[in-house]
């Protein structure tokens, strides 16, 4: 037996006195009530009565003794926070690194009614008793170290009771400098490339399940759609299980089905999407064996469920009218320079409607738009793009004048230019400007750039430095690829098919992820990144630089869902975690069996059955 | 203590009146039938007349139809003795029992004045107290309140002692009530045979509280005698409690034998339960009230 709470000598002291102190106690002699009776005449006949003394009168003070004596040590040993040396490798010396698999897969439930995480939480606890004494620290593949490393066993057990799953990177590991033991604690269900020497310790019982290990919105060869759904349920089970599927558009319900998936057998659904609904999916799954719950739900975006709100200033947009009048994902509206000013109002940028995307052709306004925007060829003298910063563009081999007839030769690795086909555009002129905070993004064989764009965490924009006027623009092949890059990089930063739990990366101008139910997740700026840790499958939104997209967050997946399938092979040398009492500490038990024989010699103490 | 009763209570107290099995002679005229023959109203006999006797009783139909001179004779009727004892001893000092005792005393009390009766109330203790006669008629009540509230207990019991200085006195043979609950260390026997040799019809109202029939606790306790101060300390267990218990029914069952062979009047009146239906009930199945 170890002892979590103390080394294992002052444990026994505690034990020892705790029994003594019952016993003293117990034997003490306590003034006894005093009571007045009319007379003592009818006790004295009783008293003086030869009286036969039965086994049990000769034995129960002493049961009473035993009682007290047992009751005290279990309260003794419950404050030592006792373990069973046998479930636990003997302790090691030196720093001690206890690492938790925190996928979700661990979550799965076992045949003995607890989880795999509950499993493998409550051997992290023996382990860290056993060790009691050494530097110990405590990880999670997720989070990467959450405590230590420290000799203090209550922190590594506090520790304990926060950690949760939360997926993450397969191939993240936590590190501990000058660790001499690491145990890891796993079901295997994501394969892994350990370091050697990892003590692995495996909670991996097979277990039947039905997840959704896909669910995304694709792009619909309809142009009324606003895209496939695509839904993907795979039975792990060993036999053949009718799963209830329900997809729910918003509140409403787009699909609800029963069907028999057999065993190891998948059902792919595709559903179209038709436009001007709702755009948030979630689709939930029921089955009688399922034993892991949170692949049961997954979740998805409609990207283009609402049209892009667009405002074209200029005087002659003509030229823009047909690119955006045949996309069914823009809905344009066409203002007059001196129609934006009037709707501007007094704050210098304040644009007064919500639309997401302002396009200004060879017209800026005097100060940046707060909104998203692409500038065509914006005049020379406007104040905030002529303005050229000190000591900026100094590698530049551009003189700062306009150049007659760029060529564009270079396509380049920005999401506003990928894809562009730069030789079918023929350009007159281009001219510069020399605002700071302009990053050039294509530019000519000379180096006169082409096109900027400005990515700050208040305002995003395109620049480009030639117009419908200067080039073939409006009929170029790569301009309707331009634009839509542009409107995807301007009004959508973050938009991505799904992602997954974890630690996710976003768009450096990304200023808030607020996760469901309203929750804002912390940002860690790191390598000019934006990190977040998403925690838990929904709906999260994403808002910097004046957009705002939402994305879905899932765990589903093969590894995640299959919880029949294990990683660890016998090379691993995995010692496996014993089933049952995982989830409740010996200490527990001392407790209760001390209340329940509290009760007991209370109980009999009532009837005077013991003294 | 108040030991006013309710009026109504009161009227089915004046219905009731005290019974003796023997007849005695008081001392002065009232409604209860007496051996003697005298100025009563109740036709008893005929005697022949002698020289003195009062000629308003002589029979004149009978004279003129035997042609004798014959005297009609009467039964006389006086009040009845009534002594009520009361234990006024240190084991009697329960207010529970001790308030039954009182309120009994008083009840008996109303329904001998009610009658004419004539009542004595003697407290006891190791020996007998300062005896006290209210004298007649029901508006003497209010002094027997008075006395019996402002009565208080004190001393051990000795019950030989007390009856021995009340047979030492003379006094007109009668009705002798005993309120107590009996718990003398020297017995209650000697005292009662010693009221019984000196011709007074005795009657005992055993009285007794919960807590001398059940000790009601359990461990380690320190009994104390209210009377002599005595400290017992012992583990009261089931068993032991049982015991008492049985061996308090012993002692009323050995008292309620006593009386019977000894042709003394029984009842039992205990604490906790309706003082009406004590009087009212129990003391009439007892032919102690009619």
């Amino acid at each position: 037996m170890t002892f979590g709470a103390m080394r294992a000598m002052e444990a026994w002291l505690l034990l020892g006195g705790a029994a003594a102190l019952a016993t003293w106690l117990f034997l003490r002699k306590l003034r006894p009530p005093r009571m007045l009776v009319a007379s003592l005449l009818l006790w004295r006949r009783v008293l003086d009565e030869p009286r036969a003394i039965t086994f049990w009168e000769r034995i129960r003070r002493a049961v009473s003794l035993v009682l007290t004596v047992i009751i005290a040590l279990a309260i003794a040993l419950a404050a030592t926070r006792p373990s069973l040396k046998s479930s636990t490798p003997s302790a090691s010396r030196g720093r001690v690194l206890i690492v938790v698999d925190s996928s979700w897969s661990m979550l799965t439930r076992t045949g003995s009614h607890e989880s795999r995480w509950e499993r493998a939480v409550a051997q992290a606890r023996r382990l860290a008793a056993a060790e009691a004494g050494n530097a110990m620290a405590l990880a999670t593949t997720a989070d990467g170290l959450v405590e230590g490393p420290t000799t203090d066993l209550r922190l590594i057990e506090s520790a304990l009771d926060r950690i949760v799953p939360v997926g993450g990177d397969v191939t993240a590991w936590p590190q501990l400098a000058g660790a001499d033991t690491v145990h890891f604690i796993t079901d295997g269900a994501m394969a892994r490339r350990l370091p050697g020497g990892v003590v692995v310790h495996s909670v991996f019982e097979a277990a039947s399940n039905v997840g959704v290990t896909a669910f995304d919105v694709r792009p619909s060869l309809s142009a009324l759609n606003a895209g496939d759904a695509y839904l993907e349920i795979v039975n792990y089970a060993p036999v053949a299980q009718d799963v209830r599927v329900r997809l729910a558009r918003g509140e409403a319900s787009i699909l609800e089905r029963s069907v028999s998936i057999g065993a190891g057998e998948a059902l792919r659904q595709v559903l179209p999407l038709v436009r001007g609904a709702a755009s948030d999916l979630h689709a939930h799954i029921e089955a009688p064996d399922n034993a892991l719950g949170v692949d049961d739900d997954a979740f998805a975006w409609i990207e283009h469920g609402a049209p892009v709100t667009i405002t074209v200033v200029g005087r002659q947009t003509g030229w823009l009218r047909p690119l955006l009048a045949n996309d069914p994902d823009v809905r344009a509206a066409f203002l007059d320079p001196a129609g934006y000013d009037l709707a501007v109002g007094t704050g210098p940028g304040d644009h007064a409607s919500e639309e997401d995307l302002i396009i200004f052709d060879r017209w800026a306004p005097p100060e940046p738009s707060a909104r998203p925007a692409i500038y065509f060829a914006p005049p020379a003298d406007t104040p905030w793009l002529a303005a050229r910063a000190a000591g900026t563009n100094p590698s530049r081999a551009w003189d700062g004048s306009e150049e007659k007839r760029p060529r564009w030769e270079t396509a380049g690795t920005h999401p506003v230019v990928h894809g562009v086909d730069p030789f079918t555009l023929k350009i007159e002129k281009a001219h510069p400007y020399g605002a700071a905070g302009l990053t050039p993004i294509a530019q000519s064989a000379q180096g006169t750039p082409l096109v900027y764009v400005s990515d700050t965490s208040s305002r995003r924009f395109v620049v480009l430095t030639f117009g419908a006027g200067e080039s073939n623009l409006a009929s170029a092949p790569g301009f309707p690829v331009l634009m839509g890059n542009a409107i995807d990089w301007l009004v959508r930063p973050d938009a991505r098919a799904a992602r997954t739990t974890g630690l996710a990366s976003f768009n450096p101008a990304t200023v808030q992820v607020i996760a469901p139910g309203g929750r804002q997740v912390p940002i860690a700026r790191v390598s000019g990144a934006a990190l977040a840790m998403l925690r838990a499958p929904g709906l999260y939104v994403a808002e910097g630089a004046g957009a705002r997209s939402t994305f879905a967050v899932n765990v589903g997946s093969p590894q995640v869902s299959n919880a029949a399938r294990t990683s660890l092979s016998p090379s691993d040398q995995a010692r496996p975690v014993m089933a049952g009492a995982s989830g409740t500490s010996w200490w527990l038990y001392c407790v209760a069996a001390a209340f329940v024989l509290a009760l007991v010699e209370w109980w009999t103490w009532q009837r005077r059955i013991t003294v | 203590m108040a030991l006013r009763f309710e009026d109504d209570f009161l009227k089915k107290l004046e219905y009731l009146h005290v019974v003796s099995k023997r007849a005695f002679a008081g001392q002065n005229r009232a409604d209860r039938l007496t051996p003697k023959r005298g100025r009563g109203i109740e036709f008893a006999d005929h005697r022949q007349y002698t020289p003195g006797d009062d000629f308003r009783h002589i029979d004149w139909k009978a004279y003129k139809r035997l042609n004798r001179l014959l005297l009609r004779l009467f039964d006389e009727e006086r009040d009845l003795p009534i002594y009520l004892m009361i234990d006024a001893s240190r084991s009697m000092a329960e207010p529970a029992k001790f308030d039954m005792a009182r309120r009994i005393a008083a009840a008996l009390c109303y329904i001998g004045l009610a009658h004419l009766d004539r009542l004595t109330i003697l407290p006891f203790g190791k020996s007998l107290r300062h005896e006290t006669s209210p004298g007649r008629g029901k508006g003497r009540i209010f002094r027997v309140f008075e006395l019996l509230e402002n009565m208080e207990t004190a001393g051990p019991t000795d019950l030989r002692q007390s009856f021995k200085e009340f047979a030492s006195r003379p006094r007109q043979n009668g009705l002798t009530v005993i309120i107590s609950d009996f718990l003398d260390p020297g017995g209650f026997d000697a005292g009662l045979k010693i009221l019984r040799t000196i011709g007074h019809d005795v009657f005992v109202v055993h009285v007794a509280s919960e807590r001398d029939r059940d000790p009601g606790t359990f461990g380690e306790v320190q009994f104390v005698d209210t009377e002599t101060g005595d400290v017992r300390e012992f583990e009261v267990t089931p068993r032991l409690a049982a015991a008492y218990v049985a061996a308090w029914e012993a002692h009323a069952a050995e008292l309620e034998t006593f009386c019977g062979r000894y042709d003394i009047g029984y009842v039992r009146a205990d604490a906790e339960r309706p003082f009406d239906e004590i009087i009212l009930k129990a003391f009439r199945q007892g032919r102690f009230l009619a």
